[in-house]
């Protein structure tokens, strides 16, 4: 019960972002954060200009976070309907296996 | 169902259900980034040292600011979108139940097979056994088998009532006269509660539904004790 409730509570970013409960947000805010390092520091390495280069850095991470975010999202999509067909197998071969509606079996010619 | 001061959303217990989440996180993001991104112009706003009155020919912006939020708004309208005609599928159902909502009950029906039909009444406080939810349990629940595809439709006796279970991520009023249908499959067996959603009078706040999912051959042994004490 315990595990539950701290599983329940969560970090929420600006207050509406669950990270630790969200698939893929924690990912991507890192993701997120780091590209926004890694683009402030180029752009202030190339123009030395201190406030541009937060500005880039900020745009950074939007792009970063969200382009992480979509890629993880569309992975996660294509996971769960894998599992989904994975599941319905499972179950059909359990139902039908050694019925005559098995797809597995092989027809006999003189059958 | 819900637990105390819960603000999300409850656990999925349909397909349906599972992609609302998932769109709903996807959603958020998005929110999170621009309120991220107005706190940023904010704060610059603030803290800067210009203060220029007479900003013309910003082309530049204008652009940024009227492409993004054309972007933002395709990113969320197309898994809406997908959601949404996902919502209106019927596949094939199993099983169609008429859910019947008067003043203040609900009543259902299962006449595929049989003539099976009943009422449920909330338990009043009073008569609640200890453990069991208050203003949320009834005398006989609305049983359905588990991963079958479930047609319901809904309608109304007198006034306009709602369906609602938050957890199969079904809401649907009942109106007199009217026929609404929706379908659901209950992915895992668990007993999911609901309540009317749409106001019907005095009692509108005291005739709960509850949706109990069991396994096929469960179901079958119910609607035959169903049908015996009819």
């Amino acid at each position: 019960m315990k595990e539950e409730s701290d599983k329940r509570k969560g970090m929420k970013f600006l207050g509406i972002l669950d990270i630790q409960n969200t698939p893929c947000a924690r990912e991507s805010i890192l993701n997120g954060a780091g590209g926004s390092v890694v683009a402030g520091l180029v752009h202030f390495l190339a123009t030395s200009r201190v406030k541009r280069s937060f500005d880039v850095g900020v745009a950074g991470f939007m792009l970063s976070t969200l382009g992480s975010w979509l890629y993880c999202r569309y992975d996660n999509a294509k996971l769960r309907v894998q599992q989904k067909v994975i599941q319905d197998g499972i179950k059909n071969k359990v139902i039908y296996e050694g019925t005559t509606l098995d797809p597995t079996r092989k027809t006999r010619g003189d059958a | 169902m819900a637990h105390p001061t819960q603000l999300g959303f409850q656990d999925a217990a349909s397909p349906v259900m599972e992609e609302l989440l998932h769109f709903h996180d996807h959603a958020l993001m998005i929110v999170f980034l621009i309120s991220t991104l107005v706190l940023y112009i904010i704060v610059a706003m603030v803290s800067t040292k210009l203060t220029n009155k007479y900003i013309l020919d910003s082309q530049e912006i204008e652009i940024v600011w009227t492409v993004l939020p054309a972007v933002i708004l395709v990113l969320i309208a197309l898994p809406s979108l997908r959601i949404l005609y996902l919502m209106d599928e019927i596949n094939d159902p199993h099983l169609t139940i008429k859910a019947m909502g008067h003043q203040w009950y609900w009543s259902y029906e299962y006449t595929d097979y049989e003539d099976l039909g009943f009422d449920l009444y909330m338990i009043p406080t009073q008569d609640l056994p200890p453990g069991q939810f208050r203003l949320l349990e009834t005398d006989h629940r609305m049983v359905v088998p588990m991963e079958s595809p479930i047609r319901v439709l809904i309608s109304a006796e007198d006034v306009l009532h709602s369906w609602a279970v938050p957890s199969l991520g079904i809401k649907l009023d009942g109106v007199p006269g009217r026929l609404n249908q929706t379908a659901f499959i209950a992915s895992r067996p668990g007993v999911f509660y609901g309540q009317c959603s749409e106001i019907c009078g005095a009692n509108h706040s005291f005739m709960p539904i509850v949706v109990e999912a069991v396994p096929l051959e469960h179901f079958e042994h119910w609607s035959s004790l169903m049908l015996e004490d009819a």
